[in-house]
């Protein structure tokens, strides 16, 4: 019975060792196709040794990983957080009035489906640098899906707990503190979640595009144009992962607010 | 008796021509709580104009408990949304405690159908949340005796830490009358309050919820919308009967004169409490068998 359970819960790895195994054939199988020229997983093991060692390094002109990806980090970081805090109220005000959502909503609608990278030589024309205008990028992108989001879940409150709030005399800020926010809150968490996913994809094709330091600028730099295809895989690698974490810390905030009604 | 009747009288013309004077805070000499004059409540919608409830007049006096009885749709609760200010009537006027209702208020406590309670606060926060917006003029302290006091009266005080979506539906609704009690309301509005809940555990909820009323000397006036006949006989002073919607009227208001306090098991051989209830019975329901049904 106990050797039963303990077999269950190894279960998931057994699966993913199996999706491993699979990917790691595929990729062995066109490295061979393409006589090396994509290289096969155990030379980009050693390139994936090499490029991690001293990964805080932090000289003029040598970066460690470890410095390039804090650097693309901080970039996301902040162009999330500001973009995070204005579209947080102002997805609120949307939800609670419906004139404001009318005036609003279209312009959102227009505005969302725009590749983020088009707003890149936007933000470059206004702040001239271009670190800043990554940052402007990833501002814009990330307002949309927690704008919309929080909007959802703000105009979703069921009438129940209005009444509730109606009901017993709560105080305009009293409803928006223990009534709104409580109720949209895993709402708002599932717009962050989006947006971070959305911020950290954008960040990589915004450094190929800026230069400096950064994961994206390191894919194009010393990938492509140094030659190195094996770093290139690694890097993927290494942006898939920081972008899971991300994703699983807002998953892991999504479960802590959510609620059982 | 007749001096009674005449300051009464008085009275309620003078709240009904100098409403500037009376307010809450003027102790009244009549016993009347609840005094709603000729409601119509009528709603837009895309197919017109619809009138849920038309011309209903009802005096309730404080202390009373008075159920609303009739079919769904019957414009039960639309009645009651007009007492707690949740509902606008297009047409009269609702007078509770000689002032007129313009928006939901303190001195009436509802009991929601669906409990509503908040899922994101355990029980004692959602009865200390209500207690702290509804009461001003006491410490800290005192509104968490008050949350204590009321959550030990509903027997819940060891489960005070709980999240609703934790409890049993017998529970929550404990805790939502325990809520409505807390603030302490001259008047409590209770809306299907029961109806969610199973035959054995509401036959509980009765006894629990008279009890309360009774600890608090029956000064509370409760009205209650139900569409189960034990129920508003067992609890009731007064029942009264709705005519099916649209437009409902009052088609009968029917006296429960049966002594106080009552007991679930003796009530239901009382004779009198027999021929109330076949007459409820001929006034909500016209098939009892299936004779009564016409073949195709």
């Amino acid at each position: 019975m106990k050797n039963s359970i303990s077999l269950k819960s190894l279960l998931p790895a057994f699966y993913f060792a199996i999706g491993i195994a699979i990917v790691g054939g595929i990729w062995e199988l066109i490295a061979h196709l393409t006589k090396n020229e994509i290289p096969n997983p155990s030379m980009t093991w050693i390139t994936f040794k090499e490029v991690i060692q001293q990964p805080m390094q932090d000289d003029p002109d040598i970066k460690g990983i470890g410095t390039k990806l804090l650097s693309s980090l901080k970039r996301v970081g902040i162009g999330f957080g500001i973009g995070s805090l204005i579209a947080i109220p102002l997805g609120i005000i949307m939800g609670s009035s419906k004139t404001i959502m009318a005036i609003l909503n279209p312009i959102v609608q227009i505005l969302r489906p725009v590749s983020p990278l088009a707003w890149f030589p936007l933000g470059l024309a206004m702040f001239k640098d271009s670190p800043a205008a990554s940052v402007f990028m990833i501002f814009i992108c990330s307002l949309w899906p927690t704008m919309i989001n929080t909007s959802f879940g703000v105009s979703a409150i069921p009438q129940d707990h209005k009444n509730v709030g109606k009901a017993f005399g709560f105080s305009k800020w009293k409803y928006f503190i223990k009534i709104m926010l409580p109720y949209s809150l895993p709402h708002i968490l599932t717009g962050l979640r989006l947006s971070i996913g959305i911020a950290w994809m954008v960040i990589v094709a915004g450094e190929m595009l800026s230069g400096g330091i950064g994961l994206g600028y390191f894919v194009w730099e010393e990938g492509f144009n140094g030659g190195s295809v094996a770093k290139i895989i690694v890097a993927i690698i290494i942006i898939g992962l920081v972008g899971l974490i991300l994703d699983k810390i807002f998953m892991q905030l999504q479960k802590k607010f959510s609620y059982a009604a | 008796m007749n001096t009674a009747i005449l300051t009464e009288e008085i009275v309620k013309t003078a709240a009904e021509t100098v409403p500037i004077f009376n307010t809450n805070k003027v102790e009244q000499p009549t016993k009347t709580s609840i005094d709603i004059k000729n409601i119509t409540v009528s709603f837009k919608t895309p197919q017109g104009i619809y009138t849920a409830v038309k011309d209903i007049s009802l005096t309730v006096k404080k202390g009373e408990i008075v159920s609303l009885i009739g079919h769904s749709g019957c414009g039960k609760s639309t009645l009651m949304g007009t007492i707690s200010g949740m509902v606008k009537p297009s047409n009269g006027s609702v007078m509770v405690n000689h002032t007129l209702v313009t928006k939901p208020g303190t001195d009436r406590g509802i009991v929601f159908q669906n409990y509503s309670l908040l899922p994101w606060f355990s029980v004692y926060k959602n009865i200390y949340e209500v207690v702290d917006a509804a009461i001003k003029n006491k410490t800290s302290k005192e509104k968490k005796e008050l949350v204590e006091k009321n959550l030990k009266m509903v027997n819940l005080w060891e489960h005070k830490d709980k999240l609703p979506g934790q409890l049993s539906g017998g529970m929550k609704q404990r805790v939502a009358i325990a809520r409505a009690f807390a603030i302490n309301p001259s008047i409590l509005l209770l809306d299907e309050p029961f109806g969610a809940l199973d035959a054995l555990t509401k036959s509980t909820m009765h006894v629990e919820l008279l009890k309360l009323w009774n600890l608090d000397n029956r000064e509370k006036t409760i009205i209650m919308v139900t569409h189960d006949i034990e129920e508003a006989i067992f609890l009731s002073d007064r029942v009264v009967v709705m005519n099916n919607g649209p437009a409902a009227t009052i088609k009968e208001i029917v006296d429960i004169p049966l002594t106080r306090p009552r007991n679930k098991k003796d009530i239901i051989h009382d004779p009198a409490y027999m021929l109330i209830h076949d007459k409820l019975l001929n006034l909500l329901i016209d098939k009892f068998s299936i004779d009564d049904i016409p073949s195709l």
